[in-house]
């Protein structure tokens, strides 16, 4: 938890040139550095994909820091004890699976968003490999 | 063991953003803005809201669709027009139609504008006008008539009478001009088709019927194509030729059926 009372999420600068993996003739050097990749070239990135991502969490941290700053610590702090015990969740890692009781904790039971029923490509499809997700889950 | 993410995550997929952004820094020319038309209204009457709105769809320089419906449902007596991206309008108004159900089932108690101005404007603002809906959100609660605007980056305003879209200008002048407090139901139902003929007429992203919707408290009557100005006439001349118009030298014609004749040669089978 951030101390901060922000209510969007900052935007973020993102900064990358080939400077630091130039070589003399000023150009990236590929055998010292690896091959380039767009993703680390490319200097802006979406505002809005950082704003959308970040979006609940930053609202939520500013709902944490009010709470403790009216009830104390110990409000934020048994709220986040909470959801960490109803987050915990046996079932196989790969699927995925609704949980009504962290949704009441975090106050989106009864609303509908983008997230509900627009999920991105990359997480439905259902993973090849369950037993690495299971060791990975699992810290083995 | 690190906890999953107790938060949703947006629900939309970026993955070709970096891929963009870089081909944009390369010089490629993305898709330009194409700008929308509209022209949609409210105003307060006596007992009530009058919405209207027109019923052209354009796709830039292309009418899309001659008779679209712009007057969305968000509840019994609340409606909401839609100006901007088509799309969009349909989406929001769609979702927010949606949560405000859920809300009524929650609360128990008929829904009130201001929690359906508060969900749009929250959303929209958190899209940062990448959403492009202009709206204006009209009905009826337990406080009494409501009318909001509400614009693509979240900002809303509360007033008597309002026009949004690229008719909004003419729509309004006519508003301005004509608009009173306490007016009738018929008076303030004409008023609205004035001023929606006015961007109909003057603006060139607005085009074809009026649509008008009139909430009270007891009833939500919808006028769909309330007024047909532009009704399509049948052509003055027809474009079709009369059979021989064109002479031609000469004729052939082919048969493309095969027939063809058996003639029996040689003996004849015994078959005694």
């Amino acid at each position: 938890m951030d101390n901060s009372l922000r209510l969007v999420p900052a935007s973020k600068s993102k900064s990358a040139s080939v400077q630091d993996t130039s070589n003399s003739f000023g150009l990236h050097d590929t055998l010292a550095h690896g091959p380039r990749s767009l993703a680390a070239e490319v200097h802006t990135v979406s505002p809005i994909k950082d704003r959308l991502e970040n979006w609940e969490a930053t609202q939520d941290n500013l709902k944490l820091n009010l709470e403790r700053n009216v009830y104390g610590l110990h409000a934020p702090v048994r709220k986040l004890m909470e959801r960490n015990l109803v987050s915990w969740n046996p079932h196989m890692p790969t699927y995925r699976s609704s949980n009504i009781h962290l949704d009441i904790l975090m106050g989106r039971d009864e609303t509908i968003e983008p997230a509900d029923f627009m999920t991105p490509s990359g997480d439905l499809t259902i993973p090849l490999s369950v037993h690495a997700d299971m060791q990975k889950r699992r810290g083995m | 063991m690190a906890a999953a993410s107790v938060y949703q995550g947006a629900g939309f997929d970026f993955t070709n953003t970096v891929r963009n952004t870089f081909l944009e820094q390369r010089g490629l020319p993305l898709p330009k803005a194409t700008s929308t038309g509209t022209t949609i209204v409210g105003c307060l009457f006596k007992d009530g809201i009058v919405l209207g709105a027109d019923t052209r769809a354009t796709e830039g320089p292309i009418v899309a669709d001659k008779n679209c419906e712009k007057i969305h449902f968000i509840s019994e007596s609340i409606r909401c027009c839609g100006a901007g991206t088509a799309a969009d309008t349909e989406f929001t108004t769609a979702l927010i139609a949606s949560n405000m159900e859920m809300h009524a089932l929650s609360t128990g108690r008929k829904p009130r504008v201001v929690t359906a101005m508060t969900m749009l404007k929250q959303m929209l603002f958190r899209y940062q006008g990448q959403i492009g809906a202009a709206l204006v959100l009209g009905g009826v609660d337990a406080t009494g008539p409501q009318l909001f605007t509400i614009h693509p980056h979240g900002s809303t305003d509360k007033l008597p009478y309002v026009t949004m879209g690229s008719g909004s200008l003419a729509a309004m002048a006519v508003f301005e001009a004509g608009w009173k407090p306490n007016m009738e139901r018929q008076e303030a139902l004409d008023l609205v088709t004035a001023a929606i003929s006015a961007g109909i007429f003057n603006d060139l992203g607005s085009g074809s019927n009026v649509d008008a919707c009139i909430i009270t408290a007891d009833k939500t009557e919808m006028l769909r194509n309330h007024v047909r100005p532009n009704e399509r006439v049948e052509k003055e001349r027809k474009y079709t030729f009369r059979r021989g118009t064109t002479a031609f030298k000469s004729e052939s014609v082919k048969h493309l059926i095969v027939e063809e004749t058996i003639t029996p040669t040689g003996e004849a089978m015994d078959i005694s």
